[in-house]
Order: structure tokens, then C-alpha cells, then sequence
């Protein structure tokens, strides 16, 4: 099947139709690059169509790969002198293709919500030319078939993202979130680099199948591990994955480096729906599941604990948020957690459906809280009063005024908690059964703490329930918080922000997922996910045969226990937020964050503090040890060496100018002594010719007789 | 009557005549000392002439005749031209060919 050639015409059509997927956003960028600024909404309008028409080269590629097909192609990239290559081309299989999906369906419609959401934005030209560049870079990680290939587009990914957070760069906050984002995804990239590099040193490649092929010929024997007379030591195995791991703790925003998230949120809306909730923080979970044959039970080990923690740690966080983006972007990272929690406890197929139903559904809670920020935005203009309409302190009562936005709010979080007959049900549910089973895999009967995975992510099935009815309550029931200042009214969004949020509500119901909204085992797309046998020298066969059998054994229980639990939430958020309730009254005039547990929650576990003070400080200190040096050693040291210097010119000028100007000089003086030697005989007297010239001929017969 | 007392009588007139073009300031009488040594030469050329038994000498010396009047003709022109342009024939002060 994966046979290297470097001619492109071997190519299959389906993988020559992807990277024609890939060029068409790349094309609409240089197209809103070039092209003029009195164009830019005709301009805006062709790109969002030629979007449109990858969106639906992608579902073409979906329905070739469909169910389990693999297309593959590629070409010889850089060729190091020992014979070593590395190759870039792409590998299409249903993951991808599906990925493709995500990403270009999500785009378009972001692409056409922010049409009109942009519209009166300066920097409008600037704003769709770096989403369709985020695009691009965005399905060459899809579609990538090597590791070094996908880290590069990674990095145009983490680019895009920061020029896209940063698009009101004129804001400080917002240029300062862009920085933290690009600096603290670098953290975790360099973790991904030596993760291609331990890969690389030992199997010399870093295509994805020939590294599992190679992963599966390699060895473990007396706690060395072997391939092609290569040996190093066993823990490097494990040191690779969890580095791997490490660019998707970046990108995926896990604990301990998911402080950008929130941050990132100073970005226009949109594009917080698509880079920071639906497409490229889902990158790490995709990387993942490209590499998922190569990880060993302990990396995965670290990677569901990781996952757990983060999932837990952002449902706490999201808890008492008063901004509308930054409950969703904490909720965000705990469902990141989620998918990062299913990778480690083997539910693949889980994962990525989890991946793929929350894109859907958190977006259009994005785009959704952008049609309630829109709102506000013409309110506050109409009225002519200054608020900030991101806080949902402002809020409240919004569902008479926008009922299409509050309509597809309501499924969008009804999925996200997990209610049965919406999309998110299916996905949460058959992680939570894949963790469980991985659990009693692990731990066997009786106590063990790996069932502290599991548990977490039950306590964050209450937790989300909690938080996203504490904002349905807040922002779209009660009373409007700011009426009684002005008569003028709260009207519903354009038609085309509406259009975008019904067709997303519309992918977050159950049912266009699966037959039989109870149960994940009978959804299509479960069941077109093939699970990769992973490859990991001593990993156990029957590990993924047994977590398969538990797992469906266990589901009712599960599924029940989760609803019960969305209930007991669902209770605990209507009884403390419910309208005309004591929390709710006093919402608007309420305090900041008063007790232990209050501040934990509302300023993420503090983090950022944390690391002010374990990272910045130092950093700061060692900056000015290294100033105080280059002052007063290195500095003192140059201007010495600037003196000697001076001093050796000056004698370098003497003896340039007696010496060496002293002879340049003897040559003139002695060449124009010469001339007017010769100069005297050329007298203008024509009567001397005449006697020389007479003089000369005798001289002639002279020498000739 | 040896052919010496003739070349000794044209080497004679030779050398007053490059003596007269060599020293003389006047243009008009350097070009009288040419003359001089162009005659210096015919006789030569007849004296010649005159122990041989052809008369190609005798010719040459019609035609040198030629050629100096001629000569006479076209450097009395140019002296004419030059003391319009330098109001002098005076060579000493026509010196424009100092490099």
C-alpha cells in the first residue's frame, strides 16, 4: 500500500484531490492578499465560495474513503547523504478525510458568520486572508503522512492562530494574549521535536506507517530497546511518546500549559469558534490519533491521567467566569481533556468522535455567543451605552429577544452536558465506558487508583452540567439586566448569523449520528472508525481485544449513571442559578470572588500567578544577572579592547602616512622629474625638430654604412 | 675634373643650407636654406649623371627642380597664412607645437 516514489503521477486520484483541498485555501489567501481594499467584500465573498468548494472536495474524499479505504502518495522531500529520506506526501484514511470535513465545513461557515459579523471591521481584508492561511495550515496537518511535514504546518498553525488572536492588536490585552499563546505553545512544540528527533535517531524515518512499521519489527529484550542493530534503552520508547504528548499538551491547552486558552479569547469571536474551540485545539487529539500506534502503556498512561486532570481542572475554572467566551473557552479545555483522557485509556474510536461532535457543538456555542455579543454590540450603539458585552452580568432574559440564537444555544449546551438524543451524548458516553473499562482493566477488582481517571471525568459530567445551565440561566433567562436604562429594544442577529447557527444545532443532535440516540454502538461513524492495533514492542495484544469487550459490557451502567449525574447537576445549576434566586438578583452587583474555593475557580487554579512567579520572576532575575554581566565584565571588557584599539590605530595612521604615503610619493616626485626631463626636448620650435630629425638620419647612415 | 670636388662643393651647400634652416629666425629664409639644400642635392645627382653613362640623373634633378617650385609655391602659401594668424614669420614665437 505505501509504496515511496517520488513521481507524482503514481498518485491515486483521491490523494492528488487532497492537495487540491489543501492549495484552495491557499490560493484564497494570496487572492485576499493581493487584492485590493475596495474589493475586500466582493473579495471576502469569493474566498468564503471557494471554501465552500473544498468543503465539498472533502465530502467527495469521504465518500471514496468510506468505509475503509486508505489512499496514500508521496514524494522524496530532503535526501541527507547517508542515504537517510525524508519524504513528505499524504495519507488519507477515514480519520483524515472526516478531519477534512471538520475543518473546511467549520471554516466555511465561519467564513460566512463572519461576512457580516466583520463587516465593519478596519481590518476586514487582513481578518479573511489569515483565516483562509489558518485554513491551509490547518488541513496540511491533516492530511500530512510525516511527522516533520505535520510539525510544519503545526507551527503555521500556532502562527495563524496568534496573528488571528492578535487582530485587534491595537488592544494591549489582546497583544499580549496573542504573545502568550504563541510562547506557550512553543513550550510544549519543543517537547514534539524531540519526540520526531528520539523517532527519527532510532528508526530513520518519520513517515507515520513506515514508523509503525518499524515500531512493530523493533524489540524490547532485557530492557533495551532494539531495531536494525540499533539499541538504546527501553525508557526512550516511553520518553517518545509522552514527547509527542507534549506538542499536544501546547496545542490542546492540557494542564499544566492550558493558560492561553482563556486568553485567547481577546480574538474575535469567530475565530474563536473555529481556531480555539472546533478545529486546531483539537489538533493535539488529531496528532494522537495519527500517532496512536506508537505509544506504550505507560505514555498512555500519562496521557489519560493528564487528561483527566484537565478535564476536571477546566470544569472547576469555568464554574464562576462572568465573561460569555470564557465559560465556553474553559469549557473547551475540559472537553479537550476529555478526548486527551480517551486517547490514554485506549477508547480511539471514542475520542475521535468526541472530537468530531464537540467541533460541531462548541462551535456553535461560539458562533451563537458571538450572535448574543453582536446584539448587545448594536444594542450599546443604539443606546448610545457603553457596556461590556461579553459580560453576563449585562445579560439576561435574552431568549425573548433572540429566540433563533437562544434555540441553537440551548442544543449546543444541551449537547455539551450529554442529554441523549444530542450528538454529545453518544461521544461522552462511550468515553466514560472506555475509561471505566480501562479502569478495571488496569486495576482489577477492589480499590485502585485508576479508577480516579474515570471518576474525574464523572465529577466533570456534573461540573459541565452545573456550568452551562448556570449560563443558559444567566444570559438567557430572568429578566434583561440593563433595561429601564433606555426603550430601545434587543433585536435579533442578521440572517446570516442565523443561518450559520441553525445549520451547526442542526449537527448537534443525536440523531444524524446515530440510529439509536441511547446507544454509541449503533452510530455510524463509531463503527467507520477502525481502531489501530497498536504497534509498542511488549504491549499486551489483548489489551484493546479486552477493553473492547468490557467496554460494551459495562455501557448501560454507564450511560445510566451519566444521566443520572447530568439530572443531579442540572438540579444543583437550576436550584443555585435559577431566575428570581438569590444568586441571580444580586448577580449584577455581586462581589469579586470572596472565598478559597470561589478564587481557585475564578482565576483557573491560579496558574497564571503561578507561573508570574516560578517562571516570569526567574526568568526576569537571570535577565538582569545577565545584564548586570554584560555591563560590567563583558562591556568593560569590549571598551578596553575599543581603547587598545585606538591607541594601535594611531600608530597604524603614523605609519601610514610617513611610510607608506612617503614612498607613494618618491615614485611621483620621481616620475615628474623624469617628464619634465623629456618635456624640454618637445620646445614647439620647429627649427629644433629639424636638427634633431637631421641629427637622427646621420645617426641612421652612420649605423647602417 | 674628380667627382669629389663636386661632392665636396654639394656637401658645401648642404650644410650652409641646413646651417640657414636651423638658425635663421625668419621663415622666409629657412625655406631659402631648403632650397639651398635641395640644390645641394641636383648637383649631386648631375655630377653624378655625369660618370655614368645613362642620364637617369639628369632627369631626377629636372624633377627635383619641379618639386621645389612647387614646394616654393605651397610654403610661401603656408607662410602667408601663418603671419595673418600670428602677425609674425618670426619662428621663435610661433612655438604652438610645445607638447
Amino acid at each position: 500500500m505505501h509504496n515511496v516514489t517520488n513521481d507524482i503521477e503514481s498518485w491515486s486520484i483521491i490523494a492528488l484531490l487532497s492537495v487540491v483541498t489543501l492549495l484552495l485555501p491557499l490560493l484564497a489567501f494570496i487572492f485576499m492578499a493581493v487584492i485590493k481594499k475596495s474589493a475586500e467584500k466582493l473579495s471576502a465573498a469569493i474566498s468564503t465560495a471557494i471554501m465552500f468548494i473544498a468543503t465539498a472536495l472533502a465530502v467527495y474524499i469521504c465518500f471514496q474513503v468510506w468505509p475503509n479505504e486508505s489512499f496514500a502518495g508521496t514524494l522524496n522531500w530532503i535526501s541527507f547523504s547517508n542515504g537517510s529520506v525524508v519524504n513528505v506526501g499524504v495519507l488519507i484514511n477515514f480519520e483524515a478525510a472526516a478531519m477534512l470535513i471538520v475543518v473546511l465545513s467549520i471554516s466555511s461557515l465561519v467564513h460566512l458568520y463572519s461576512l457580516k459579523y466583520m463587516q465593519d471591521d478596519e481590518g476586514f481584508k487582513r481578518y479573511f486572508a489569515f483565516l483562509a492561511f489558518f485554513t491551509f495550515s490547518m488541513i496540511g496537518i491533516v492530511i500530512a503522512d510525516n511527522l516533520l511535514a505535520i510539525f510544519v504546518f503545526w507551527e503555521l498553525v500556532g502562527l495563524s492562530s496568534y496573528l488571528l488572536i492578535g487582530h485587534w492588536y491595537k488592544k494591549e490585552s489582546a497583544s499580549f494574549a496573542a504573545s502568550k499563546a504563541f510562547i506557550v505553545n512553543r513550550v510544549g512544540d519543543v517537547g514534539f521535536v524531540l519526540g520526531i528527533a528520539i523517532l527519527w535517531t532510532h528508526f530513520q524515518t518519520l513517515d507515520l506507517t513506515a514508523l509503525s512499521m518499524a515500531m512493530s519489527e523493533s524489540i524490547i529484550k532485557e530492557g533495551v530497546w532494539e531495531f536494525g542493530g540499533q539499541s538504546i534503552d527501553a525508557s526512550w520508547l516511553t520518553v517518545a511518546g509522552i514527547c509527542l504528548f507534549l506538542g499536544a499538551v501546547g496545542k490542546s491547552a492540557q494542564f499544566p500549559l492550558q493558560i492561553w486558552l482563556p486568553d485567547a479569547m481577546e480574538g474575535p469571536t469567530p475565530i474563536s469558534a473555529l481556531i480555539h474551540a472546533a478545529t486546531m485545539v483539537a489538533a493535539g487529539v488529531y496528532l494522537m490519533i495519527r500517532v496512536f500506534t506508537l505509544l506504550n502503556i505507560d505514555a498512555l498512561t500519562v496521557i489519560a491521567t493528564i487528561g483527566a486532570i484537565t478535564a476536571f481542572m477546566g470544569a472547576i475554572a469555568a464554574l464562576t467566569q462572568h465573561d460569555i467566551k470564557k465559560v465556553l473557552a474553559y469549557s473547551t479545555i475540559s472537553q479537550l481533556g476529555y478526548m486527551l483522557m480517551g486517547i490514554g485509556v485506549g477508547a480511539y474510536g471514542a475520542a475521535f468522535f468526541h472530537l468530531f461532535t464537540h467541533a460541531f457543538f462548541k462551535a456553535c456555542l461560539f458562533l451563537s455567543a458571538g450572535s448574543v455579543i453582536y446584539a448587545l454590540h448594536e444594542y450599546s450603539a443604539k443606546s448610545k451605552n457603553k457596556f461590556d458585552t461579553q459580560d453576563m452580568r449585562n445579560m439576561g432574559g435574552l431568549r425573548k429577544y433572540l429566540p433563533v440564537t437562544f434555540t441553537a444555544y440551548l442544543i449546543a449546551s444541551l449537547a455539551l452536558i450529554g442529554i441523549p438524543f444530542f450528538s454529545g451524548f453518544l461521544s461522552k458516553d462511550a468515553l466514560l465506558s472506555g475509561a471505566y473499562a480501562w479502569a478495571s482493566l488496569m486495576g482489577g477488582e477492589g480499590f485502585s487508583l485508576y479508577y480516579l481517571i474515570p471518576d474525574l471525568g464523572f465529577i466533570t459530567v456534573v461540573l459541565t452540567a452545573v456550568y452551562m445551565c448556570r449560563q443558559i440561566l444567566l444570559v438567557f433567562f430572568g429578566e434583561f439586566r440593563l433595561k429601564g436604562t433606555t426603550d430601545v429594544a434587543v433585536i435579533e442577529s442578521p440572517l446570516l448569523l442565523r443561518i450559520t447557527l441553525v445549520i451547526l444545532a442542526m449537527l448537534s443532535l443525536g440523531l444524524v449520528w446515530s440510529f439509536n440516540p441511547f446507544d454509541f454502538n449503533t452510530s455510524w461513524f463509531l463503527s467507520a472508525v477502525q481502531v489501530p492495533e497498536i504497534v509498542t514492542p511488549d504491549f499486551d495484544q489483548f489489551w484493546q481485544l479486552s477493553l473492547v469487550e468490557i467496554s460494551s459490557k459495562n455501557h448501560l451502567l454507564i450511560s445510566t449513571a451519566s444521566i443520572l449525574l447530568v439530572a443531579v447537576g442540572l438540579a444543583i445549576g437550576y436550584y443555585i442559578y435559577r431566575p428570581q434566586g438569590r444568586y441571580v438578583l444580586n448577580y449584577a452587583t455581586r462581589p469579586m470572588a470572596k472565598h478559597f474555593m470561589q478564587k481557585i475557580s475564578y482565576y483557573n487554579w491560579y496558574l497564571d500567578p503561578f507561573y508570574f512567579y516560578a517562571v516570569h520572576r526567574p526568568v526576569l532575575w537571570l535577565s538582569r544577572g545577565c545584564r548586570w554581566v554584560d555591563r560590567r565584565l563583558i562591556d568593560r571588557g569590549i571598551n578596553l579592547f575599543g581603547i587598545f584599539n585606538v591607541i594601535f590605530a594611531h600608530g597604524i595612521a603614523w605609519l601610514d602616512r610617513y611610510v607608506v604615503d612617503g614612498m607613494v610619493n618618491l615614485a611621483v616626485f620621481v616620475a615628474g622629474r623624469f617628464g619634465n626631463l623629456t618635456r624640454s626636448i618637445q620646445g614647439g620650435k620647429v627649427q629644433n625638430y629639424l636638427v634633431l630629425a637631421i641629427l637622427g638620419l646621420i645617426l641612421i647612415i652612420y649605423w647602417s654604412i | 675634373m674628380s667627382i669629389e670636388n663636386f661632392y665636396i662643393l654639394s656637401a658645401f651647400l648642404f650644410c650652409i643650407g641646413f646651417a640657414i634652416s636651423a638658425t635663421k629666425k625668419n621663415a622666409i629664409v629657412v625655406l631659402m636654406g631648403i632650397e639651398l639644400m635641395l640644390n645641394a642635392a641636383n648637383i649631386n645627382f648631375v655630377a653624378a649623371s655625369t660618370f655614368d653613362k645613362g642620364i637617369a640623373g639628369q632627369y631626377f634633378a629636372l624633377f627635383v627642380i619641379v618639386v621645389a617650385a612647387t614646394e616654393v609655391a605651397v610654403a610661401l602659401a603656408i607662410v602667408i597664412k601663418l603671419y595673418k594668424h600670428f602677425n609674425t614669420v618670426d619662428l621663435d614665437k610661433i612655438n604652438h607645437l610645445k607638447g
